[in-house]
């Protein structure tokens, strides 16, 4: 216990509790003009995401690595059964209702998924026409899943894990090339079949802001004009006008980044950004006791770190508005249950070496 | 206890803790440029575009110009009217501001919600109007309990009042609130939804002088202290004020005069042309359209069956009776068909084609001239001049002395009324013109119809021996004191020789002063002149006839057109009083007084 206290990375933990609780003073100033309290539910779901941090890492790196399989298809399972039976939340069967708590299900999928992918790249040697095979199956089930929800801004952060896997192994050229044109078609078959009229015109209207000032281009010139003219240090907390009257679309959850950026100006998005960095760049210096372990870190940290990038760059503009939150930061407690669980195995790991 | 084995080596490890060090360097690196970029570079722009969003410009509506009579009587002026505003940004409880809403404006809860159902696009700090002319009472209420009412702001404009009700309604006209549809056909700047805009009289016809320019404010709101902050204001302009030529005290006495009747008075002054005194009963009251009327209060107005809405002097359309029988001599003079001493014996009746036509005495007028065929109103002299008068050269004069067309009064809707003649009738029946048909129009009956506006403009070419006046309202036009418009009087000749008109003069002066017809205009001292008409609702020949006209509704209108005096004549008028039975004994007293009235008054002054 006292190891336990003395080796734990205490720095990288005090800075992902920052962000939730810049985060909830932030989802505070994006609600208190309309009078929302979502602000006083993300302190509960940060109060479970705490616990659920001191479970997940009081277990044995082992044990997650063994049921990892398991655990993916329970996954799978319930993700089948959300879209046969789930309820309706604004248009998706993303949500389902359990004791009164709404969850966003598919957030959970981040971790076990990295878990299973870990495990997978730990027992080849290189990534061969079988193991390739295997692991788009293993990641396209289920993002084919939340796609049907439908969610396609999960569906997309899980995407990265494509990449991800062949940047950590030894890969043959033909696949990298067979990916490429795999993500062409897919990209062709969702726009035609998959995507709804709205979600087709938030990307369009990504590429000509101007022509779509009314509609979902609107979003985004309306966040840019939020983080522009927060300036060099920002309006004050609770003093952007651009999120107190409305402005602002998904204040709370997408745009949330506009938010900083408007009240705290520049010198608020450099400290989240500068906070931001520290903890990937911490959570990336570990020593590791097996491969799993090894892959797990760079597979949950990229993950995280390419949401992070696309949240961000949607916020400016840069990115088609897909509802995708900052991690840590924006409301939902689904995402920061997930997150606190995945950052606990890291947590786990880091520590593992100094206990045995 | 894993299921691998260790296969990373340690310089794949380092490689990847090097790399992924270096990735996040650019990236982060990245990321603060493009920041920077947008926020401290760019920040100029951003700004004014994040001012843009929360400045906002009101419109100050500008006063309405006055409507005044002659000598600067105010006849439609302008009140302060609150209005009251619901903010859907201020709101804290909706259910609760819409009860409170629904209790301050005295409109249901589903009319609220309505309300605000259709400002459902607008932005947040648009203030939608929930209800005009607040009461005073509920003003004082909610501006000294502002704190507890955010939500709602009380907005002070000017509103158009009609200080005489009733009186002069039609001239005035009304004004209504501009829809959709016609917004698109307007200057977006001078008017938007919610505006008013003058749909009758002279409300309609001057619109362009009577709006003044609306102001604007650019409103900035700070939005800490929520303190609204003024950045900059332009002024609203009143509207010119325009100056009729009615004679209140005279449009007054005549109103008075014509009481519960329905019908029209229309007084000119001969010099100009101007109308000195227009009434058309029964009235209305125009600010009836300014409050929020009520569905019922409007069907009454407008399902009643004396249709007070309509302006009957310019667009009833009735038979001239008798009053054609100045057409008729006139256009019998000029083509020289008759002479005044020409005579026609009237026993009573006289067979045209086949059909028998009477006079209205049923024994028969006797030996009749031009002269006494004018004061006795004898219509076998007429039916005689009629045969002898093809329908064409009836129309041709008739078109001459005004009928058939707009009087060219300063009102806007006015009916052109129907001359008829053969080729009208071809064109409308596809059939050729009867012989038997002229008879009925030498007595001023058939398909012929006027205006009450186009009888007082032909008696006043009579009275001016055929100078024609082109009636008008508007005096000037005045705008911050100066004069930006006067009318100068119009007169067209007539082509009939003025020794005819003289002949027919003596003829109407008969009818007053010699016991003709109008007797009972007949003032001493005043050479009053003029000439009786009758407009019957249901034929003669009907069989019902008698019982039916003891009925007020079916009984005849009565026309009265007259002028004094005499020589040098003053005033030219028309009187017509809807189911009014015999002309002699309605319509010509009520012009009698008052062109004593009016005179007397002149002496006083």
């Amino acid at each position: 216990m006292k190891d336990t206290i003395k080796y734990f990375d205490k720095l990288t933990f005090a800075l992902l509790l920052t962000l939730a609780l810049a985060g909830i003073l932030l989802v505070y100033s994006a609600g208190h003009s309309s009078g929302e309290t979502h602000y006083l539910k993300q302190v509960a779901w940060l109060g479970v995401s705490l616990l659920a941090f001191v479970a997940v890492f009081s277990l044995k790196t082992e044990f997650i690595f063994r049921k990892a399989f398991i655990v993916y298809l329970v996954l799978l399972a319930v993700l089948a059964l959300q879209i046969t039976v789930g309820g309706t939340v604004a248009r998706t069967r993303s949500w389902f209702r359990l004791w009164g708590i709404g969850f966003q299900f598919s957030e959970f999928v981040k971790v076990p998924l990295a878990v299973y992918l870990a495990k997978l790249l730990a027992q080849i040697d290189e990534v061969d026409g079988r193991a390739y095979l295997k692991m788009i199956m293993v990641i396209s089930v289920p993002v084919a899943l939340i796609v049907l929800q439908p969610d396609m801004g999960i569906s997309f952060i899980l995407c990265g894990f494509i990449p991800l896997v062949m940047l950590l192994k030894k890969v043959r050229p033909a696949l990298v090339l067979i990916t490429v044109l795999l993500a062409a078609a897919a990209g062709g078959i969702g726009w035609h079949s998959v995507l709804k009229p709205y979600q087709k015109e938030r990307i369009v209207s990504f590429m000509d802001p101007a022509q779509y000032k009314d509609s979902t281009g609107y979003h985004i010139i309306q966040s840019r004009i939020a983080i522009g003219s927060g300036g060099l240090a920002g309006k004050g907390y609770l003093k952007g006008s651009q999120s107190r009257y409305q402005f602002l679309p998904a204040r709370h959850t997408d745009f949330i980044v506009s938010v900083i950026g408007e009240e705290f100006g520049f010198l608020g998005v450099s400290m989240l950004f500068f906070a931001f960095f520290l903890v990937f760049y911490r959570q990336l210096r570990f020593k590791h006791q097996s491969d799993e372990e090894f892959y797990f870190v760079y597979l949950f940290n990229g993950l995280v770190l390419f949401q992070f990038l696309i949240n961000v760059s949607m916020a400016i503009g840069l990115f088609p508005v897909l509802g995708i939150s900052l991690p840590f930061v924006s409301y939902g407690g689904s995402s920061l249950l997930s997150l606190f669980i995945g950052e606990a195995v890291i947590f786990r790991i880091k520590i593992n070496t100094y206990l045995t | 206890m894993y299921l691998s084995k260790r296969r990373l080596t340690p310089g794949f490890i380092k490689r990847a803790a090097l790399l992924s060090t270096v990735l996040l360097v650019v990236l982060f690196t990245s990321l603060f440029v493009v920041f920077w970029s947008i926020q401290v570079v760019q920040n100029a722009k951003y700004q004014r575009l994040a001012m843009r969003n929360i400045t906002r410009k009101v419109d100050l509506p500008a006063p309405r110009g006055l409507i005044v009579d002659r000598s600067g009587r105010v006849m439609a002026e302008n009140r302060i009217n609150f209005t009251l505003y619901l903010v859907r940004e201020n709101v804290e409880d909706l259910e609760k501001t819409i009860r409170r809403a629904s209790f301050f404006s005295g409109k249901s809860v589903a009319a609220i919600r309505q309300v605000i159902a259709k400002y459902r696009k607008y932005a947040m700090f648009y203030r939608i109007p929930v209800r005009s002319n607040l009461p005073q009472g509920t003003v004082v209420f909610i501006q000294s309990r502002q704190e507890e009412f955010p939500e709602f702001e009380i907005g002070i404009e000017p509103n158009r009042t009609f200080p005489l009700a009733e009186r002069a309604a039609h001239v005035l006209g009304h004004m209504s609130e501009v829809s959709e549809a016609e917004l698109a056909g307007l200057d977006p700047g001078a008017y938007g939804p919610s505006d008013r805009i003058g749909r009758s009289g002279i409300e309609k016809q001057y619109e362009r002088f009577l709006k003044g320019s609306k102001g604007e404010q650019t409103v900035i709101k700070n939005s800490v202290e929520k303190v609204q902050q003024v950045s900059a204001e332009t002024k609203p302009v009143i509207g010119a004020t325009v100056v009729l030529t009615l004679d209140l005290d005279l449009q007054r006495a005549v109103e008075d005069l014509l009481g519960e009747e329905s019908g029209v008075v229309g007084v000119m002054d001969l010099a100009s042309g101007g109308i000195l005194a227009l009434v058309s009963k029964p009235a209305f009251d125009p600010e009836i359209f300014s409050r929020e009327m009520a569905g019922a209060e409007w069907q009454a107005i407008r399902d009643d069956p004396r249709n007070p809405l309509q302006d009957k002097f310019l667009q009833g359309a009735y038979s001239p009776g008798s009053v054609f029988k100045i057409v008729m001599a006139l256009a019998g003079l000029q083509e020289k068909l008759i002479t005044p001493a020409h005579a026609q014996y009237c026993s009573g009746s006289q067979v045209f084609y086949g059909r028998t036509f009477h006079c209205w005495k049923p024994g028969g007028h006797g030996t009749v001239d031009l002269f006494t065929a004018l004061q006795d109103s004898c219509n076998i002299y007429f039916y005689n001049l009629g045969q002898r008068m093809d329908i064409d050269t009836i129309a041709r004069y008739a078109r001459m002395l005004g009928l058939g067309e707009a009087s060219g009064i300063d009102l806007p809707n006015e009916r052109p009324g129907l001359v008829p003649d053969s080729a009208w009738k071809l064109e409308a029946f596809r059939q050729r013109w009867f012989p038997g048909e002229t008879i009925s129009v030498s007595i001023g009956h058939g398909q012929l119809n006027v205006t009450p506006a186009q009888l007082l403009k032909l008696i006043a070419t009579v009275a001016l021996r055929g100078r024609m006046p082109t009636p008008h309202l508007l005096q000037r036009i005045e705008r911050q004191g100066k004069v930006v418009r006067e009318f100068s009087p119009e007169f067209k000749r007539v082509d009939i020789a003025a020794e005819h008109f003289e002949k027919v003069v003596e003829g109407l002066f008969r009818v007053v002063n010699q016991e003709g017809t109008g007797r009972a205009a007949r003032i001493p001292g005043l050479d009053v002149c003029g000439k009786t008409g009758t407009s019957q609702i249901i034929t003669k020949e009907n069989p019902q006839y008698k019982r039916l006209t003891k009925e007020k509704r079916f009984m005849p209108h009565s026309w009265f057109v007259s002028f004094a005096p005499r020589q040098n004549p003053r005033l030219a008028m028309v009187v017509l009083v809807e189911n009014g039975g015999d002309a002699g004994a309605i319509a010509a007293p009520l012009a009698g007084q008052v062109y004593r009235k009016y005179f007397a008054d002149e002496r006083h002054h």
